[in-house]
């Protein structure tokens, strides 16, 4: 019966860890799958027979936009191509269009430039009505900067190329005139005071100096702040137009290696308008973006590439909110990529014509593209967690506006162009380090104290000692944690030199007590009962801890300049947090002794008396015994207690959580914090939007610190059953 | 336990009228000499006023019912019940004529020279080699060429050697129970002790070893002054030359052993060599 029960019981704890585990790889498993995608509909080229500017889709992907060269912007349903809403845009009537931008995706507007010199900003609106409960969805053309046009070269030269970027406070269109002038307008919003709708215009322009060099590509970045020229054979000009009255040239540069004769055939931003998108007519797609130089100097740099596809890239449409994007080649093949996670992640064969205009639903669930034949196709993507691949979870990512590959977690941000970074390496380092200072604390003294305890001192003393040593385990660590970080923290930055003093002063002054003891006269040494003399420790340790304490003022007024943690930063160039590994180790090495002492004093309190004796016999002194027998009879028992200590200080959470800071830093200083996989998971696991890749990825941490602590405790099992076989005694 | 027990309470008559040279004890060199040892357990006295000769190069027996204090006087012998907390002992144990409770003595050396095995085989979880090295270890001797010798002439001495010369690296916890008690002996006579305590070495071992370890005790008492503590008569009458039968913490009768028991002066020895309580 017995017998039985502590089967059912043995076995529904195995069942338990399996459900556990089988859990979380459930959740996790999402991030692991590929993308996928299925036609949804293909149909001929709606409305007019103008050719194709752009295109565009409102946020549910269920109506799509098709402005062209006609000056008309034609709405259509993205699966069956029927026509919506057909409008001619109102541009006078003289004029013909010779140019065209496309603004922030998010932002949806897009710029006409005309023959008279004057420019047009469009944007489309979805109005949303539900007459009989039914949606309905209504696309209208707004002119977010008015319909009348703005005039832009006085000259009344055609814009031949241009860049629109419209934001809440200013415009900037910037244009090149058929004679090759680069001219630079802004305008800076007023609202007016009484009608919020009504905004008027404060225009000013500058003329950028140009060699008049051929320019193919001009982008605008949604800041106003970046422009960018670049002319089909690959060289490019970065000027910086933060300030619209004198802009400044920045860099030239050649983003397509000039001897391979490629031509550059399709120039975007990635989302963020930080990085530059180079797609060439070998199929290449180059990530580029700005990389601080020696002199502090940010300069364009090559990041990745991706060199996936064969033929020349058409077109590239980078998702709304995450770091991906399509594209397009001749060959009217799509490919999605993610740009940080370095992955092709789908290719799909559109047509068997060239592609010749692609566009991407806002939430990155659909597509649209136009072959050069004038058929659509509308494509339904699923691609939930492209940002995830082994590179990105483990290895260094090179993130936009870093200066270097790094290992990164940061997972949320005030901004919605921020890009997650969700690299778990801290974090493992991070549980490593705690673990391994509150091991560099808890391992000698739990031994030292476990065979003291068991070996040498009396059997009354003893039946104290343990006990309250093992109470300490039932401490709650949550109080252990809240010291540690309110009151330990502080106290241990006032004295820091005290700290170190200690390290040297507790063993020396122990020791020195203990040599005294050993001299004494006999009439003293036996006022003691055998066993009893640790006692003596006790008023010895505090007085030793109080002289360290005191010494620390003037140690610090000595040798540090009066601050030790200033002399640590500018001096030694040490970075201090208040919150650092000496307070995670004291605090967790605290949380840790009584499980190492206990069952190391267990071990060797369980080694047979005969073995002591036999060693005894011959001659042996006890320490000889202890450290030739006792300890080595004991070891399978004192590896697995400081296992079984390192498996607690590994998923112990509550005290990393209070004590550490939490920074997600990767570096081994003592003086520095660190974030663990448990504190991670439990700051972040609350606020995580459920199903979310950052959710996702928190059950990934924890199923790595479960499979940790698993394949650690195996490991440990399996060595500790080896020692087991070797030594165990009779 | 119990059935050996009986079963050797009787008198093996044939061992005891085997020729055996006659000696007196009072006549021997005394590598030992108790002299009006009294022991305390805590308010329990252990043992009373005993007085007694160890000779030289004899094996000594002790014998008695269980709880009567042999194996007490035995530990007396090399310090042992020092480490049994409460103990106190007054009298004196002399080694070659210097009292082993005195307080300049380091019972560390003294065990060196008073050797002493146990009722249980306690060899340690290392190798063969290393449990017969291990007293010679302790005395810090690095020089793996005498290590080598003095193992192979302690396993020897122990008549071990044969069994286990191939396999002196393997674990000391793989041997029988026969041989981890000689590896015990050969582990106590490697660092050359005057005197070699046995504390029923045999108790735990079935016949066939049992009869090896007495053969080799024989061989032993050439070199060393053996004290044995047994439970088992047969044996002391074969293995010893002396026995003393202790009763209730009290030495009743110390004797030659052939006198002893074919000839005992005391009641008391009488109706236990005879069977009649033990």
């Amino acid at each position: 019966m017995a017998k039985h029960g502590v089967a059912i019981g043995g076995i529904s704890v195995i069942i338990a860890i399996v459900l556990i585990f089988f859990y979380l790889l459930l959740v996790v498993f999402p991030l692991f799958e590929p993308a996928e995608a299925e036609q949804v509909g293909q149909f001929d080229r709606p409305g007019g027979a103008g050719h194709t500017l752009h295109m565009a889709m409102e946020e549910q992907a269920e109506i799509g936009v098709r402005f062209s060269d006609d000056g008309r912007a034609t709405f259509f349903e993205t699966t069956t191509g029927q026509l919506v809403d057909d409008q001619a845009l109102s541009l006078p009537s003289s004029t013909s269009i010779t140019s065209f931008a496309i603004g922030e995706p998010l932002d949806a507007r897009v710029g006409y430039g005309l023959s008279d010199g004057s420019a047009v900003v469009v944007r489309p609106v979805y109005k949303e009505s539900y007459p009989n409960d039914v949606r309905v969805i209504t696309p209208v053309i707004t002119y977010p900067l008015g319909e009348e046009p703005l005039p832009i070269d006085e000259a009344g030269q055609a814009l031949v190329k241009l860049a629109v970027q419209d934001g809440e406070e200013e415009a900037t269109v910037v244009a090149v005139t058929a004679d090759g002038r680069l001219l630079l307008t802004y305008f800076a919003k007023e609202a007016d005071m009484f009608d919020e709708e009504a905004v008027s215009l404060e225009r000013s322009q500058v003329e950028i100096p140009h060699d008049g060099g051929p320019v193919d590509f001009l982008l605008l970045d949604k800041d106003q702040r970046n422009l960018y020229l670049a002319s089909a054979n690959g060289s490019l000009i970065h000027y910086d137009v933060t300030d619209k009255e004198e802009p400044q040239l920045l860099q030239r540069l050649n983003v397509i290696d000039p001897e391979t004769r490629r031509r550059l055939t399709s120039l975007t931003f990635l989302t963020g308008d930080i990085s530059l998108l180079v797609g060439d007519s070998s199929g290449r797609i180059v990530q580029w973006f700005g990389v601080r130089d020696e002199r502090g100097n940010k300069r364009l740099r090559a990041i990745r590439s991706f060199d996936e596809q064969q033929r020349p890239i058409r077109a590239i449409a980078p998702e709304y909110s995450r770091k991906g994007f399509l594209a397009a080649d001749e060959s009217g093949r799509v490919d999605i990529y993610h740009t940080t996670a370095e992955r092709l992640l789908l290719s799909l064969q559109l047509s068997d014509h060239a592609l010749s205009s692609l566009a991407i639903a806002p939430r990155a669930n659909a597509m649209l593209a136009e072959d050069t034949s004038g058929r659509l196709h509308f494509w339904r993507i699923h691609n939930e967690h492209p940002e995830i691949s082994w590179s990105s979870l483990w290895g260094k990512v090179w993130y936009e506006s870093y200066d270097a590959p790094s290992y990164a977690w940061q997972s949320s941000s005030a901004s919605n162009d921020f890009e997650p970074k969700l690299s778990l390496t801290p974090l493992l380092f991070g549980t490593i380090k705690a673990a391994f200072y509150a091991m560099l604390l808890a391992v000698p003294l739990a031994i030292l104290g476990a065979v003291y305890t068991a070996y040498f001192m009396s059997p009354s003393l003893r039946s104290m000692v343990k006990p309250s040593i093992e109470t300490m385990e039932a401490l709650p660590t949550v109080i252990l944690g809240f010291l540690a970080g309110l009151w330990l923290a502080p106290m241990i930055e006032l004295y820091l030199p005290g700290i170190f003093s200690m390290l040297l002063i507790m063993p020396v002054g122990i020791l020195l007590f203990a040599f005294l003891w050993n001299h004494a006269p006999r009439v003293v040494r036996h006022s003691v009962p055998d066993g009893w003399s640790a006692a003596l420790l006790v008023p010895v340790v505090l007085l030793l801890g109080w002289l360290s304490m005191s010494l620390s003022m003037p140690l610090e007024t000595a040798f540090f300049a009066g601050d030790m943690r200033h002399w640590l930063t500018h001096e030694m160039g040490i970075d201090f947090d208040q919150r650092n590994s000496i307070v995670v180790g004291l605090a967790m090495g605290f949380a840790v002794i009584p499980t190492i002492f206990s069952i190391t004093e267990d071990a060797i309190f369980s080694v047979p008396k005969h073995l002591t004796f036999g060693s005894l016999a011959l001659g042996a002194t006890p320490w000889q015994t202890l450290t030739r027998v006792i300890i080595l009879t004991a070891s399978p028992g004192i590896f697995s207690a400081v296992m079984i200590g390192a498996g607690r200080a590994v998923g112990e959470t509550m005290i990393v959580l209070m004590a550490t800071g939490n920074t997600p830093v990767m570096d081994f200083s003592i003086f520095q914090g660190m974030r663990t996989l448990s504190a991670n998971i439990a700051v972040e696991m609350p606020e995580a939007e459920v199903a979310s890749t950052h959710y996702r990825v928190l059950f990934l941490a924890a199923l790595v610190l479960f499979l940790f602590t698993f394949v650690f405790n195996t490991l440990a099992e399996l060595v500790r059953q080896r020692l087991r076989r070797k030594y165990s005694s009779l | 336990m119990s059935s050996n027990e009986t079963a050797t309470h009787g008198i093996d008559i044939e061992s005891l009228t085997r020729p055996r040279a006659q000696r007196r004890l009072s006549d021997e060199e005394a590598s030992m000499e108790v002299k009006d040892l009294n022991l305390f357990y805590g308010q329990k006295q252990a043992l009373h006023g005993i007085n007694m000769l160890i000779p030289k190069q004899r094996v000594t027996a002790f014998i008695g019912p269980s709880g009567c204090g042999k194996s007490t006087l035995l530990r007396c012998l090399n310090r042992m019940n020092d480490l049994v907390d409460g103990t106190r002992i007054d009298g004196q144990v002399l080694l070659d004529g210097h009292d082993i409770y005195d307080k300049s003595v380091n019972v560390a050396d003294l065990r060196r020279r008073v050797g002493m095995v146990f009722q249980k085989p306690n060899p340690f979880p290392k190798s063969i080699y290393e449990n017969v090295a291990y007293g010679l270890r302790l005395q810090g001797v690095r020089d793996r060429h005498r290590i080598d010798q003095v193992v192979e002439k302690a396993l020897k001495g122990a008549a071990l050697w044969d069994e286990v010369k191939d396999r002196l690296q393997e674990s000391a916890l793989g041997l029988s129970g026969g041989q981890q008690q000689r590896l015990v002996i050969a582990r106590a006579i490697a660092i050359e002790p005057e005197v070699l305590l046995l504390d029923e070495p045999a108790s735990a071992l079935d016949p066939i070893s049992t009869l090896k370890i007495e053969e080799l005790i024989s061989e032993l008492k050439d070199k060393y002054t053996i004290v044995i503590v047994t439970h088992n008569m047969q044996q002391a009458a074969r293995v010893s030359d002396y026995t003393a039968f202790m009763y209730l913490g009290k030495l009743i009768e110390y004797d030659d052993t052939n006198r002893l028991f074919t000839n005992p002066r005391e009641k008391q020895t009488e109706d236990y060599i005879t069977g009649r309580y033990g």
